[in-house]
């Protein structure tokens, strides 16, 4: 006989199912109703459909495949290049007092506020969007570089010098791997920055292909079924890309305590 | 990295950056659709302000912003913590609520208009999601975290349920909570924009459109700076609101 611990715990996982199942049956119960309901709700049996028409079409996974892509290309481009600024930064004040005034003012403007200038400048498509989900995965990972080093510098390097290392040993040798978990922990949330800016940018640049368009699509031919299922798809993929790095993270970082 | 350690130095790139637009503009490389001159920028800036464009678009999409933010911060603060000292309200409601957290709020745009239309609702809903989540989860995981042993204190005190609100939860949660605040700030505020940029007929999202829409990169320009100003503004706001409420914490501007 199960204890009455297990007995509790498993009613507990049932009521956070209660109120889900209150939404989609009230949400299916609002389809069936009249014809201005069924414009806005859709029935169970018709998200079935639309997903089994989505995915026998291919529009799914091929939306789904430009998005991913869009979403780590940018990630590439964005944290190498925070990388590098913020290396930069640490190094040399020069550097430093150049570019922390532009960064901090630049970063105050919303993200998506830059689109409509970016669509002046390189049109409504892949150019546009790789920009924006560059620039939104660029930010964290230049302070998370920055902080990380500067912190450590001051620590570490005279240990560098006692040992008279050259500055790239002291840099590869003390200061990288000293900084490196703080970065990681910058690079994870640059990944969820650049995966909400794909989805982000693709609803706002009509050309071109990702589950962002899918929706722009659906929204403009009435059809909630597709608008629910590419909802939760993303909602998915946001979640395992952040279960991901998180494990990544923990299996990298092993050694720290 | 605040700019405060830096003093005058702080101006030397941006200065830089508007003498070198100045330059690259007045250089004829480029048509003044793709690269307005600053002094373009500054000018129709003068012509929105006096025509009161730019007022009426700013007061439309502030008005937006605090019904939304205010509504959804407040009930976010009170849902976080009945949701942290309610075990019922938390195994209810905190499955679902984890769930919607994983679903960014642009991606409910598509959806809010076609239940909603593209009225008002729909940016005020959107505002209000945006904070109510992000609020409601600072003040969640604040409450929770408060130690079980002072309300084992205040237990043996005997203080009265209000006492133990006053005197101790709410001091332990308003650092976290008000972290919270402007993290959703700058969420809803970036929602909001995006949002009239897709479906408006005022503020300056759309004002910013309908600039895109006609080639007036100097148009766009100024929105994108006062949108840029309103952010840090109001971040500034209520960092000071912060270090007033929270004196003990002692932080620096940054």
């Amino acid at each position: 006989m199960p204890s009455i611990k297990v007995i509790l715990r498993n009613f507990s996982g049932v009521r956070g199912l209660v109120i889900p199942i209150l939404i989609l049956f009230t949400w299916d119960w609002m389809a069936r109703q009249d014809a201005t309901h069924a414009y806005a709700f859709s029935t169970f049996s018709q998200i079935y459909a639309g997903l089994s028409e989505l995915l026998i079409s291919g529009e799914l996974q091929n939306n789904l495949y430009a998005s991913v892509g869009r979403a780590l290309t940018g990630l590439l481009i964005g944290a190498s290049l925070g990388f590098v600024t913020g290396t930069a930064m640490a190094f040399s004040r020069v550097a430093n007092i150049l570019i922390a005034p532009l960064y901090h003012t630049i970063r105050q403007v919303p993200l998506m506020g830059l689109v409509p200038v970016f669509a002046l400048w390189y049109g409504n498509g892949d150019t546009s969007k790789l920009i924006v989900v560059s620039l939104s995965s660029f930010y964290p990972v230049v302070l998370a570089t920055y902080e990380s080093m500067h912190q450590v510098e001051k620590k570490y390097t005279e240990v560098g010098q006692v040992l008279k290392l050259n500055q790239w040993r002291v840099f590869q040798k003390i200061v990288l791997p000293a900084a490196m978990p703080q970065i990681f922990t910058g690079i994870s949330f640059a990944l969820a920055f650049a995966w909400l800016s794909t989805i982000g940018s693709e609803i706002l640049f009509s050309a071109g292909s990702g589950l962002g368009n899918l929706m722009m699509n659906a929204q403009q031919a009435s059809r909630m079924d597709i608008l629910i299922i590419v909802t939760i798809v993303i909602g998915l993929m946001g979640y395992g890309m952040t279960l991901f790095i998180q494990k990544l993270g923990l299996y990298l970082f092993r050694w720290r305590k | 990295m605040g700019n405060t350690h830096l003093g005058w130095k702080a101006w030397i790139s941006p200065i830089l950056l508007i003498l070198a637009w100045w330059w690259v503009s007045k250089s004829g490389h480029y048509s003044t659709d793709v690269l307005v001159p600053p002094q373009d920028v500054w000018l129709s800036f003068k012509e929105l302000l006096s025509s009161g464009e730019l007022f009426q678009h700013l007061s439309v999409s502030l008005t937006r912003l605090a019904i939304g933010f205010l509504v959804g911060a407040a009930s976010g603060v009170l849902f976080g913590i009945l949701m942290a000292v309610s075990s019922q309200t938390e195994a209810f409601f905190l499955p679902t609520f984890q769930a919607l957290r994983q679903i960014p709020t642009i991606t409910l745009i598509p959806i809010l208009i076609l239940l909603l239309g593209v009225d008002e609702t729909f940016k005020i809903i959107i505002v209000f999601k945006s904070a109510f989540l992000t609020v409601a989860l600072a003040a969640y995981e604040a409450t929770k975290g408060v130690s079980k042993n002072y309300f084992e204190v205040a237990k043996i005190y005997q203080l009265s349920t209000y006492s133990v609100y006053r005197k101790l939860v709410l001091p332990a949660i308003v650092p976290p909570v008000f972290t919270g605040l402007r993290i959703a700030f700058s969420r809803s505020w970036t929602i909001l924009v995006a949002a009239e940029l897709l479906a408006s007929d005022s503020g300056i999202g759309q004002m910013m459109q309908l600039g895109r829409e006609m080639f007036r990169l100097d148009v766009v320009m100024v929105g994108v700076v006062i949108t840029g100003i309103i952010g840090f503004s109001i971040d500034r706001i209520l960092k000071l609101g912060e270090m007033k409420l929270i004196p003990w914490q002692n932080r620096q501007l940054s």
